[in-house]
């Protein structure tokens, strides 16, 4: 039997979104100076591996219908905590590290629960942390940095390995594991099959509480990874690093094809978003554009995204409308 | 002898009587239909077969042992399938997909579990030929649609298969295959329940029809010693039972 090649509305997405970047790509490489710098580049990636780090994660919570918007605070509280843990309480590297990583699926646990057995919105609870986490460190650190200084730990996750950003390898190893999840896996299928039909997956006996809980935690889990790698790039845990950067990892997964109404969204296609978005960033830089105007560029951006996402892919592409 | 039998069920919602005192069984390879008005007690009565809800009294007997449904994994765990009016299918994925949800066929990828596609594709082909099972449901036409939910209760080789208005939104020709896969899970031996406002359909693949009015049970009869016009007037309550 021929197999049939046949290009999905997600395919023509992620096409469409490579050529984009190419073009965005062309575009800043030729009409300022610095673009195509190895130096540059490493920038780039460097920027975008953070991004992606929770980016991926967050696909899965957005196809599942959720949302997690206390992204940046739990970055900044995460660096501050672990900092915290290493300096006042001399913990070794490696078990401040793994607190960190445990306190953030605890608090990924805490938004489900509230989202499963008090029906609170992830919305809500997540702008409910995200101001709390934020205003919790910087009371802490009286909003002064928290000095580290094992340099072993900053030159390596904050340094390069092989050429490359350690982060970017990190994230490309964790974007790889979330691509196989997503396809490959019986909790890949679960987490589309509540986004696209919530009630139907529930009737027929799949636990869509447990599934959301599960990739809500994992994306909190990695926004604590995210913190600690930010440590180890500034050398310091830091109450005010991470700051806009939900708005970065959401525009990364919108752009890259993921409906916020869920059911619909690639692990490639926020890969492709995440670069799509750290390069414009990076790029009107270049163009000596004022950041402030960045800010503007970028919510265009997301919003066009949103517009096409809802013209090509929502309507040929959504899941059951009913919820 | 019969695989599945209510004995004088009854359920209340408050002081609302849904259902009072239903007696009812079902014998392997037949196909029974139950007919009633709005609001007649119905979908309470497939809710209990299914777990959904705990009858208020009276009890049930699957293959002639007492048996208790707490959540619907319960009854299918027994082999009690139901196909929901609106299908409970999920658009997002392909046929085999929504076939093989909560039920997936793993292999081993060294020591971590994957999904074996090619085992699942085969499998759901297997069950119907004519399925597209690598296609997405939502590309799929009502007909297929019934198919692929009905699917699920073939993987599962469910004994009794309980159906929510099988043919209400699809199209003519859509019925006859549906009615057709009613008639094939017959003959494998499935109990089959058939809930149905449509009369000639219900009529056609039916051995036997019960008509329900206002949660009572006021009629059980063989399906070609009935006619529609009587099980018309037994639902309007025209007839008072037969």
């Amino acid at each position: 039997m021929k197999k049939k090649v046949k290009i999905k509305v997600s395919n023509l997405h992620e096409i469409g979104l490579l050529i984009a970047l190419i073009s965005v790509l062309l575009i800043f490489g030729f009409s300022t100076e610095n673009f195509f710098t190895q130096r540059n580049f490493m920038s780039i990636l460097r920027s975008a591996s953070y991004v992606g780090l929770v980016a991926f994660p967050m696909t899965f919570v957005l196809i599942t219908r959720e949302i997690d918007i206390s992204v940046g605070p739990a970055v900044a509280w995460s660096g501050v905590f672990f900092v915290i843990l290493v300096k006042w309480f001399e913990f070794n590297y490696t078990f401040a590290a793994f607190i960190v990583l445990a306190w953030g699926l605890f608090l990924g646990y805490f938004i489900g629960i509230a989202r499963t057995k008090l029906m609170i919105p992830t919305f809500i609870t997540t702008l409910a942390l995200w101001s709390a986490l934020r205003g919790y460190s910087l009371f802490i650190t009286e909003g002064r940095p928290l000095a580290i200084s094992n340099k072993p730990f900053r030159y390596f996750f904050g340094g390069d390995v092989l050429g490359l950003p350690t982060v970017t390898w990190i994230m490309l190893m964790v974007f790889f594991i979330f691509w196989f999840l997503s396809k490959y896996t019986v909790l890949g299928t679960n987490i589309y099959a509540v986004g696209g039909n919530p009630k139907a997956a529930r009737s027929i006996g799949l636990n869509v509480d447990k599934i959301k809980i599960i990739t809500l935690m994992i994306t909190s889990m990695f926004s604590a990874l995210v913190g600690i790698l930010f440590v180890a790039r500034v050398s310091s845990g830091n109450s005010t690093v991470g700051e806009g950067m939900e708005f970065d990892v959401i525009a990364a997964v919108v752009v890259g094809g993921t409906a916020l109404g869920g059911a619909v969204g690639t692990m490639t296609g926020t890969l492709l978003g995440v670069l799509f978005i750290a390069m414009i960033s990076n790029g009107l830089i270049h163009w000596g554009i004022d950041p402030d105007l960045n800010k503007v560029v970028k919510g265009i951006i997301i919003f066009l995204a949103v517009v096409i996402n809802s013209n090509v892919t929502f309507k040929k592409n959504s899941g059951n409308k009913e919820e | 002898m019969s695989i599945l039998k209510l004995e004088n069920i009854s359920k209340s919602f408050g002081a609302v009587q849904a259902l009072d005192g239903v007696n009812l069984s079902l014998d392997a390879g037949e196909v029974l239909g139950l007919m009633g008005d709005n609001g007649a007690g119905k979908s309470t009565l497939v809710k209990i077969i299914a777990g959904n809800f705990k009858q208020s009294s009276g009890s049930i007997s699957f293959e002639n042992q007492n048996v208790e449904f707490l959540k619907p994994m319960d009854a299918r765990n027994k082999g009690i399938e139901v196909v929901y009016q609106d299908l409970a299918l999920c658009d997002n994925l392909t046929a085999a997909s929504n076939i093989f949800l909560t039920r997936e066929i793993t292999k081993s990828f060294g020591f971590i579990p994957i999904l074996n596609f090619s085992k699942m594709f085969q499998r759901a082909k297997d069950i119907f030929k004519e399925l597209k099972s690598e296609e997405e449901v939502r590309m799929m036409s009502g007909g297929q649609r019934q198919a692929v939910a009905i699917g699920r209760t073939k993987l599962s080789q469910a004994k009794v298969v309980l159906l929510d208005e099988p043919t209400a939104a699809i199209s003519v020709r859509q019925v006859a295959e549906v009615l057709e896969l009613i008639k094939q899970l017959k003959k494998q031996g499935v109990a089959v329940l058939i809930i149905s406002h449509r009369m000639p359909d219900v009529f056609a693949v039916s051995d036997r029809i019960a008509v329900l009015r206002r949660g009572k049970l006021v009629a059980n009869k063989k399906a070609n010693e009935s006619s529609p016009e009587e099980v018309t007037a037994l639902i309007t309550g025209a007839i008072e039972s037969a």
